[in-house]
């Protein structure tokens, strides 16, 4: 009959990162999120081919497995 | 010699059975007279420590909405005195007695919120920036969800506590982790929002910006833009809310413009969208189906199900699972990488559905914070 009011969830800290890809040769690089990144904008140049990379997702991974 | 230990004896089993029958009798009394308070003692207990919880959200949910305002969006003044009149703003929904046209009067009140919602946070920052408008918007939506749970769970223990109401507080009590649990992610949407990062619900829009980029793009409804593409012979119009600022757009007026004013006959409407998982599905799932994949106070559900059937175009769903925390706070992996297999999975779908020379309605459907096109 008693439910109580969990604690806090035992959060595992979630770091962001910016997904670049290339759009000619497909080359993905993964970098930490910067403030200002959003998925479609421009990135760097490509390391393998030289042309400009975009950010093509931006997600966070979970430093501990999930449950 | 042996006569007097066993009457000792006798005497002493008899006052233990009859001491073990007042000690339960007086248990079983105790019980059937105090066991509701004693329970209703544990209840306001446990209701009061999950309050404080919510108080402590509430109030760190307006300080970050006011701080984002006045750091980020340069408002000229303190922002303070006009987030608090705005987080006890009431949206007073049209009667339903009468049925009849009830879609339209919601979208009507629904439409003068948000424009009012829109106006207001414009004048509230000193910069035009859309991204930043719309990250006020939604942070300041977070706070005013969290203070109306904390007022409503607060309302309902003050009753329960005036009355003695044992079933109100049980009740609650009961329902108490579950407001806690969406609590606690609506606070936690508020990191993402304030970076601009893509969350959860987001999927859709993200799936379809890929087959966006580089295209031409014309806003077809408030906040929402179509591109024109191409696969297999097949002609794309794809929607989604104009990114990357936190909008998730007018889809429904879309597709209906889409289809009455631009006169396209589509030979399918295919939607892409977050879905809520049930425990112990995995996040990232993909699921297909029939029907209008879109969430909301259902008006563009409505719109999108009306025009479809009157123009007898059959709707298709690509669902992406997720929880409820996922889907409101920055876009995990799973998720992220799902996208490619929702484009798989819709670009079968077209292969199979139509042919060659259709003209196909692709809405990717979510807030679109941290995704353009």
């Amino acid at each position: 009959m008693m439910s109580s009011v969990p604690a806090a969830d035992k959060k595992s800290k979630l770091l962001v990162y910016s997904v670049e890809e290339c759009p000619v040769c497909g080359q993905k690089t993964k970098r930490a999120f910067a403030v200002g990144d959003y998925v479609t904008k421009d990135g760097s140049k490509c390391a393998k081919c030289g042309n400009q990379a975009r950010v093509s997702l931006v997600y966070a991974e979970s430093t501990k497995p999930s449950g | 010699m042996p006569l007097f230990p066993s009457v000792a004896l006798q005497l002493s089993t008899d006052t233990g059975y009859l001491l073990y029958i007042i000690f339960f009798m007086g248990l079983f009394v105790f019980q059937f007279a105090f066991g509701t308070r004693i329970q209703v003692y544990f209840a306001l207990n446990d209701i009061g420590r999950g309050l404080t919880k919510l108080k402590v959200m509430k109030e760190k949910s307006r300080k970050e909405a006011i701080d984002y305002l006045v750091n980020v969006g340069k408002a000229p003044s303190d922002p303070a005195q006009r987030v608090d009149q705005f987080l006890d703003y009431v949206t007073i929904m049209p009667v339903g007695i009468d049925p009849q046209g009830l879609v339209n009067k919601i979208d009507h009140i629904v439409t003068t919120n948000n424009d009012r919602v829109r106006a207001e946070v414009t004048a509230l920052v000193s910069q035009n920036n859309p991204v930043t408008v719309s990250i006020s918007e939604n942070l300041l939506e977070v706070a005013t969800a969290l203070n109306m749970i904390h007022k409503v769970v607060r309302h309902y223990y003050i009753l329960g506590k005036k009355t003695n109401s044992y079933f109100t507080l049980i009740q609650l009590q009961m329902l108490m982790p579950m407001i806690i649990q969406e609590s606690d992610a609506l606070l936690n949407a508020v990191d993402s929002f304030k970076v601009g990062q893509p969350v959860g619900d987001g999927i859709g829009p993200v799936s379809v910006s890929r087959m966006m980029v580089g295209k031409e793009k014309r806003v077809i409804a408030k906040d929402t833009v179509m591109a024109i593409t191409e696969y297999k012979g097949r002609k794309l119009y794809v929607v989604k809310a104009d990114g990357p600022m936190a909008y998730v757009g007018q889809p429904g007026v879309a597709i209906r413009k889409v289809i009455e004013e631009m006169g396209v006959k589509p030979s399918a409407i295919i939607m892409i969208d977050a879905a809520l998982k049930l425990e112990g599905e995995k996040t990232g799932e993909i699921a297909e189906g029939v029907g209008a994949a879109i969430g909301g106070i259902g008006v563009e559900k409505f719109q999108i199900e009306e025009v479809a059937t009157k123009n007898k175009v059959p709707l298709y769903a690509i669902l992406v699972k997720q929880s409820i925390l996922e889907a409101i706070t920055v876009m995990r992996k799973e998720i992220a990488e799902a996208s490619e297999k929702v484009v798989q999975t819709l670009q079968r779908v077209i292969e199979e559905k139509t042919k060659e020379g259709d003209e196909v309605l692709v809405a990717g459907i979510g807030n679109t914070l941290g995704v353009a096109q």
